[in-house]
């Protein structure tokens, strides 16, 4: 009789937690099927009453319901519980296409990527970077470079002369003289920086422009080392194995100057328009360094030499990049700074 | 500076070196050739034909003239020029035929300008030859031209001797001398020179010339002088010019009659003195200037520019040939004082050699006698100058040469080279050289042996230098920290959104007004290029808003920045160079108009990413700033130090920006650079739990959320971890104007776990005391 009551009451559990439609109906299953007031609960009060045999036969049918009930319920908890996080996640759908808010990631300007470049490669090769102010004294910018007042060669760069009689410089060659003097030999530098020239500015002039400095002070320095590095300097540049040359150029700070050209990178030297059918195109001026500099630096030209040269920053940034009008560099115009 | 290949081919014994490959040797060994242009063209077909007839075009300034053209038969041409009549000789050249005004011409007659013999283009020529002849001495030439910059250190390269004579040594050809000095008289001069000061001027020559009869030059003449890019005038200034072209001295020719006495003087100009120039500008002199003078006064200027009053003219019979040399500086100085560069002082500026005054006279004997027939000189050549002694001759040893170079070179080639290019050469000791530099390399050009380096390397040729890595040791260059610094500030500005703009030092005086700068301040350049660039900036302000205004018209929104440098002038030295950041983020209204405060924290944010726990101090805004909207920023970089402000948080004006706003970001980076430098310090992390609380301050509504801070901080005492803001809040239940401003602290130690009890207490403390400043908390 409690026998079947059992087995009965099992049954219609099992059924009615099959056919739960919610974790609320599971849990009103359980209750009455488990909890203190449940039948199950009823029928082990009862076992008291039951003689000893009977009592361990029907415990056992007992803890066999319970436990087939407990195990069904716990089944479909969890089915209950996947199904509410399923939906949960499918509500949670995003559109990924949706662009990401906040902002981009901005633009170095060109010059400065290249400039970074130079940096990085020349102190890789032992160079320093040297810093020098953009106004300067006559003396740094002429004179300590054997550019004396009256000398023609001062011609070559129009001056933006300052009230009280200093200048801008017009090259970044009198960082040279800086690093002379403030470091003295042996001396690998750089000094990239801004330098002006009072000229109309077009699609290819500027006055105000970007140049690198570069300077070697050593026990013995020759023109074969000042090829070396414009070679190293260049191919890396580049990306790609240059031919350089070197003819006469006349600079006052050097002896003997150069003017260093590349095979043009457009046409590989039969010539083109861009290297004007010449097959080279003039990149940058350099020489051994004029022993009267050195001197005036406070350096013995019998017991150190040098090289210097003076890259044109400017001129290399459009070339890299293929930029046809300078003005852009210093125009201020995001719909060209963003292309870098 | 433009080379006549004609003419230097005339100087060099069998050059056979087409004017191509000639400019490549040239840019190759000695100078840089900017290209080569054909000149004359028209000559290589031309021959003198004579005007038969001529009948005119009805309605039409052009005639129809039949020609005798020679070897091409009888032609009939459309000519324009107003003297094409018949009888005259000119210049045939068929250029095919072609119909003008109905009428078919065939081929035409030419002006001089056309042929290239001078720059006349007011008719057809006028030839004295006869019908079919070649038009007399004239060629078609190659003109190579010479960047002047890579002549700046040669003054015998700014004639053609002087190119022929590298060339010469070039190609191993061998050089002729224009100049024969046996043409010198040197009997009693017929005039007197009298130097004042031989440093201005080192030598001066001068030869009087009698029955000078002033016409054309010869066309060869004119011919060879517009190749050279020189104006053809007349025979005696042609024949002057001539001489300036082929030995780089430049000369002058005076009308002897209107010379008053029998000397000249050069002499510094007296304060004042006026002197009216060949141009028709008329001079204010100072004693700088050098002058050549009579007794009456100042006839030419030195080396720059002859005078009015004593030119040559038609009625000119007898000339004073002046050929001098003067004091580089000197002619420099008055040539830029007064802004007049001339053929002359562009010459003498670059240090000519003393000894050609009396080569260019004997040159001008010699042509002289072409250009006007029947000339003789008077009296011998006046000559006065300084004793300038021969310069030291130069010791240049083989080995350090080659050390220079960086190659071989053998002796022998050192020794060739050196003589092919007119240098003394003596082997005093094994393997070392005494040189001696000819005259016209010694003025400025060459003195000592790393010039001689130069010789030799460029004859050798650059291109047989192989590159050599040089042996040094290896070493770590020393850092350059601020530019390393101001790189990581680019990174973090880029990273955040930020495009970087570079502009320009110069700013107007407008634009500085417009920023509360006053002109005044600024260093000044006094030769700007255009007078809204004549100011240094001493801000980046300036900058960035023309930025913003211009991107403004084609984008919404945008970030950008600069750094660059504030150039703010000093009481003495030089101007302090002070490197800036300037950032700015702009947008449109329609962002709406709760979101009119983002693009400020926006940059807030982006400097603490640069000064971590950097602060933004609410100041009095400055008349271009939003008036509620500017604060500075201060910053103290590691704890401990006490905060310096290094800059400004703003909004522009809304009178500066003419749609949407603008936030701007203006940083001192030669003062954060040195906070920033602190390196990190490595404190163990707490091994005893924190607590954690909110607390909420009832405020009015612009209290600063700053301020409150602080001081529920200051209360909180020693065990204080971290204080931080996490909302405000107005609108009920709180009363009108007012805000409730909550912050988290976290309370701890490094020793042990606080009690319930300890945390309490703190709390109370925090909250007493900001009551007893007159605070409500919402707790």
């Amino acid at each position: 009789m409690l026998d079947e009551s059992i087995q009965e009451l099992e049954s219609r559990s099992l059924a009615r937690i099959a056919s739960a439609k919610s974790p609320e109906e599971l849990e009103a299953v359980r209750v009455d099927a488990l909890g203190r007031k449940s039948g199950l609960t009823q029928f082990s009060r009862e076992m008291g009453k039951l003689a000893p045999e009977e009592r361990s036969r029907i415990g056992k049918l007992l803890n066999s319901a319970k436990q087939k009930l407990e195990e069904a319920l716990e089944v479909k908890k969890q089915q209950f519980a996947e199904a509410a996080l399923r939906a949960r996640l499918d509500a949670e759908w995003v559109d990924l296409t949706l662009p990401a808010p906040g902002p981009r990631r901005g633009h170095l300007h060109p010059i400065t990527r290249i400039q970074r470049e130079l940096e990085e490669l020349f102190v890789s090769l032992g160079f320093t970077v040297l810093d020098g102010p953009e106004v300067e004294t006559e003396y740094y910018n002429f004179d300590a470079l054997n550019i004396p007042a009256e000398h023609p060669a001062r011609d070559m760069q129009d001056t933006f002369w300052l009230d009280g009689g200093n200048l801008l410089r017009t090259h970044t060659s009198p960082v040279q003289v800086h690093g002379m003097e403030r470091l003295g030999p042996p001396l690998r530098m750089i000094a990239p920086g801004r330098a002006f020239r009072n000229e109309s500015v077009d699609a290819s002039h500027e006055h105000t422009f970007y140049q690198l400095e570069g300077m070697m002070v050593d026990r013995e320095v020759s023109v074969a080392h000042l090829l070396y590095f414009m070679k190293t300097l260049l191919t890396a540049i580049f990306k790609r194995e240059v031919t350089v040359r070197l003819r006469p150029g006349y600079f006052p700070f050097v002896e003997p100057g150069f003017e260093l050209d590349i095979q043009c990178l457009i046409c590989g030297g039969p010539g083109c328009a861009v290297c004007k059918q010449s097959g080279w195109v003039e990149l940058l001026p350099c020489g051994l360094v004029n022993p009267n500099v050195l001197r005036m630096s406070g350096i013995d030209p019998e017991e150190w030499g040098g090289f210097a040269f003076g890259l044109g920053l400017t001129r290399l940034v459009m070339m890299r990049y293929g930029i046809d009008d300078i003005r852009h560099l210093q125009g201020g115009d995001l719909r060209f700074l963003e292309q870098f | 500076m433009k080379f006549s290949y004609n003419w230097i081919r005339e100087l060099v014994e069998d050059l056979d070196y087409a004017p191509g490959p000639l400019e490549r040797l040239i840019t190759m060994k000695t100078a840089e050739c900017e290209g080569i242009e054909a000149a004359g063209v028209l000559l290589e077909r031309a021959c003198a034909a004579r005007v038969e007839s001529v009948e005119a075009i009805p309605d039409t300034h052009n005639v129809k003239a039949v020609v005798d053209a020679g070897r091409y038969g009888h032609r009939i041409v459309v000519c324009g020029a107003t003297n094409c009549r018949a009888g005259i000789i000119s210049a045939y050249v068929p250029i095919g035929k072609k119909i003008i005004h109905g009428v078919e011409s065939d081929g035409m007659l030419a002006s001089a300008a056309e042929l290239g013999i001078n720059r006349d283009h007011s008719g057809i020529v006028e030839l004295d030859s006869q019908v079919g002849a070649p038009i007399a001495g004239c060629l078609a030439d190659s003109v190579i031209e010479i960047d002047n910059k890579s002549i700046t250190h040669r003054p015998d390269l700014w004639g053609h001797h002087g190119m022929a004579r590298e060339v010469a040594a070039i190609l191993g050809l061998k050089l002729r001398e224009p100049a024969k000095l046996d043409l010198l008289p040197w009997s009693a001069p017929a005039i007197q020179v009298r130097i004042e000061d031989l440093n201005l001027c080192p030598r001066y020559s001068a030869l009087v010339f009698e029955n000078v009869a002033i016409r054309p030059s010869p066309l060869w003449l004119q011919c060879r002088l517009t190749a050279a890019g020189l104006n053809p005038i007349g025979n005696i200034v042609d024949m002057t010019n001539f001489v300036m072209a082929e030995l780089a001295q430049p000369m002058h020719a005076f009308d002897a009659d209107l010379i008053e006495g029998d000397t000249i003087f050069i002499r510094p100009a007296k304060a004042g003195e006026h002197f009216r120039a060949l141009n028709g500008e008329e001079y204010k002199l100072d004693p700088s200037n050098l002058v050549i003078a009579d007794r009456s006064g100042a006839i030419a200027l030195a080396g720059v520019i002859g005078g009015a009053g004593t030119a040559i003219s038609d009625k000119t019979t007898r000339v004073v040939l002046e050929s001098a040399n003067f004091q580089a500086a000197s002619i420099r100085k008055t040539s830029a004082a007064i802004k007049l560069r001339t053929d002359a002082s562009m010459r003498f500026e670059k240090s000519q050699d003393p000894a050609n005054t009396v080569r260019g006279i004997a040159r001008a004997i010699e042509l002289l006698r072409e250009v006007s027939p029947g000339i003789h000189a008077v009296g011998g050549v006046a000559d006065q100058k300084k004793e300038i002694p021969a310069p030291p001759p130069i010791r240049l040893p083989v080995a350090w040469l080659e050390r220079k170079l960086g190659r071989a070179v053998a002796s022998a080639e050192v020794r060739r080279i050196l003589e092919s290019l007119e240098f003394g050469v003596a082997e005093t000791e094994p393997g070392v050289f005494c040189v001696s530099v000819p005259s016209w390399r010694a003025t400025k050009d060459v003195s000592m042996k790393d010039d001689l380096v130069e010789e030799v390397g460029r004859m050798v040729g650059y291109d047989s230098i192989a590159p050599q890595a040089p042996l040094v040791p290896a070493s770590v260059p020393p850092g350059n920290p601020e530019r390393k610094f101001q790189h990581e500030v680019r990174n973090i500005f880029v990273d955040q959104g930020f495009t970087e703009v570079y502009n320009y030092s110069f700013i107007s005086e407008e634009s500085a007004r417009a920023f509360g700068l006053e002109p005044a301040a600024h260093v000044r350049v006094t030769n700007p290029i255009a007078s809204d660039q004549a100011l240094l900036r001493t801000s980046l302000l300036p900058g960035i808003w023309r930025n913003i205004a211009e991107n403004a018209k084609h984008r919404e929104s945008f970030r950008l920045f600069e750094i660059g440098l504030e150039i703010h002038g000093q009481a003495s030295g030089l101007p302090a160079e002070i490197p800036h950041l300037v950032a700015a983020i702009y947008g449109r209204q329609s962002d709406g108009p709760l979101d009119t405060s983002a693009s400020l924290f926006e940059l807030k944010r982006t400097a603490e990413c640069l000064m971590p726990g950097a602060q933004a101090c609410p100041v009095e805004a400055r008349p271009f700033e939003h008036p509620a909207r500017s604060a500075s920023i201060l910053w103290k970089g590691a704890p401990g130090r006490a905060c310096e402000i290094v800059g400004r948080l703003f909004e522009l004006h809304p009178r500066l920006v003419e749609f949407g706003r603008a936030a701007i970001l203006d940083l001192d980076l030669r003062a954060i650079q040195p906070l920033a430098a602190a390196d990190a310090k490595y404190t163990p992390i707490r091994r005893y739990p924190s607590a954690a609380f909110d607390l909420s301050v009832i405020a009015a509504m612009r209290e600063l959320a700053g301020t409150l801070e602080a001081a529920v901080a200051s209360f909180a005492g020693p065990l204080l971890e971290s204080i931080q803001f996490l909302r405000q809040y107005s609108g009920p239940p709180l009363g009108e104007g007012q805000k409730s401003v909550s912050f988290r602290l976290t309370v701890g130690s490094p020793e042990r776990t606080l009690s319930s009890e300890e945390v309490s207490e703190i709390r109370a403390r925090i909250i007493d005391g900001m009551r007893g400043l007159g605070y409500e908390l919402r707790v």
